[in-house]
């Protein structure tokens, strides 16, 4: 349990006490590189979108209001990092993202050894890759439980409910990549 | 329970948003709808599934970075927070009434400028009302000389020393007043008047002149002890003529004779 909630550090950041954002990213630092590695980008590009995201906080700390969680607030800055920097990676004509093959590399280098079914997680990994971008990033958004259905549906601009409908299908469209895969 | 219904409460089921009432009435509809169970079940595990997707741990790199990055932000704030200070200072400088009051001030320091600037003017003005003030107090011992009151006169005789220079007119007035003044009093303050001037050969030749007109034993003996003062061998023809005289007090006598020695 912290002893300063997210948004009171956020707020000491605010009024200028940013030594205060050093523990906001000792906090959230591993969920937002999951965020970005999960969402298809390599771990060299997803530590430098992590970076990008807190150079953003402090760079609006000043807009920060305090309503709604701090997490709601970084990873709708979180979004808007990944898809500028997709957006300037397509005009360059440069992926720098993962294939599926190259996500399977990379996952297979971290995997957790305590999982019973390793290529299982490898699959998933190559069939999330597979997703829409919206999908993808519904479900990765959705696995942080410190976010609530409402502050995933302000993150991407859409309702409560629909964004409770919009995960569903979406894992549904995952298990089916999945299954597909599985039997190729 | 519609589908798009049974997809929101499934995710608030598996997600654990749900209350207890719900999670039960929720289940209830599972066990009563197979299919809708089936379909839950495979979305669970792919939930579960999803939320066991790991990341590799972060690098070193990214922290070094970071806290690089927040250093130098912090430093740059700072630089730029003393600035905000100082900028912080010229709404208050140039609040009205410290516009008001430094205009003043200005207004005043112009004044005062111009008030040291005419202080040479001022120098000259002082020196023109020193000299028209003098010429006033010469008019007035002059006046004063001239009064039939003997007290004007000594009134005269005294604004006489208080000129620093005098002139001929005043002098010349001193020494008639010395010459022919009815009273000794008067005449003795003339003497006295007149010897803030012995430099001055007019008032010298003027106090040697009037030996022989003085009848007064303690004018006689006070030019006598003058003279001798001044050495001035001048006055002691004037003081052997006075000697012939037989009214002559007899120690006035003794006391010109004494003093012709002593100038001698």
């Amino acid at each position: 349990m912290h002893s300063l909630t997210d948004n009171t550090l956020m707020m000491k950041v605010k009024s200028g006490d940013l030594d205060k954002l050093g523990l906001l990213y000792e906090r959230h630092k591993k969920k937002l590189f999951g965020f970005f590695y999960n969402l298809g980008n390599n771990p060299s590009v997803s530590e430098d979108l992590v970076q990008n995201v807190f150079v953003r906080v402090l760079k609006y700390r000043k807009s920060y209001s305090g309503d709604g969680s701090f997490a709601a607030w970084m990873f709708r800055m979180a979004r808007n990092v990944n898809y500028d920097y997709h957006k300037a990676m397509a005009k360059q004509s440069i992926s720098l993202g993962m294939s599926p093959d190259d996500m399977k590399v990379g996952a297979e280098d971290h995997l957790n050894d305590g999982y019973e079914n390793e290529g299982n997680k490898v699959l998933l990994q190559k069939a999330l890759s597979l997703l829409p971008d919206e999908k993808r990033e519904m479900l990765v958004l959705s696995k942080y439980r410190e976010l609530k259905f409402s502050e995933i549906a302000k993150i991407v601009g859409c309702t409560e409910g629909a964004a409770k409908v919009r995960v569903h299908r979406a894992l549904k469209d995952l298990r089916a990549i999945f299954l597909q895969l599985e039997v190729a | 329970m519609n589908k798009e219904q049974f997809e929101i409460e499934a995710m608030d089921f598996i997600s654990g948003q749900m209350s207890e009432d719900k999670r039960k009435v929720f289940i209830d509809f599972l066990d009563k709808n197979p299919e809708y169970e089936s379909e839950f079940i495979a979305l669970s595990n792919t939930w579960k599934m999803v939320n066991s997707l790991d990341a590799p741990e972060v690098s070193a790199r990214m922290d070094e970075t970071f806290f690089s990055m927040l250093s130098s932000e912090i430093e740059k704030t700072k630089k730029e927070s003393t600035w905000e200070v100082f900028a912080g200072w010229f709404p208050m400088i140039f609040r009205p009434q410290l516009v008001y009051g430094m205009m003043l001030l200005g207004v005043g320091v112009a004044i005062g400028y111009y008030m040291n600037f005419g202080g040479d003017a001022t120098g000259v003005n002082a020196a023109i009302v020193s000299k028209e003030t003098g010429d006033m107090r010469q008019k007035l011992v002059l006046t004063l000389l001239e009064q039939p009151s003997a007290n004007q006169r000594l009134q005269g005789v005294s604004e006489a020393n208080k000129f620093e220079g005098v002139d001929e007119k005043v002098i010349t007035a001193l020494l008639q007043t010395l010459n022919n003044d009815a009273n000794v009093n008067v005449r003795l303050a003339a003497v006295e008047s007149l010897t803030n001037y012995v430099h001055n050969p007019l008032v010298r030749q003027g106090l040697v002149k009037s030996i022989p007109y003085q009848e007064s034993p303690i004018l006689q003996v006070t030019l006598a002890n003058l003279m001798v003062a001044l050495q001035e061998k001048s006055s002691i023809e004037p003081f052997k003529q006075l000697m012939q005289e037989k009214k002559l007090d007899t120690t006035v006598r003794k006391k010109i004779k004494n003093s012709i020695e002593s100038i001698i």
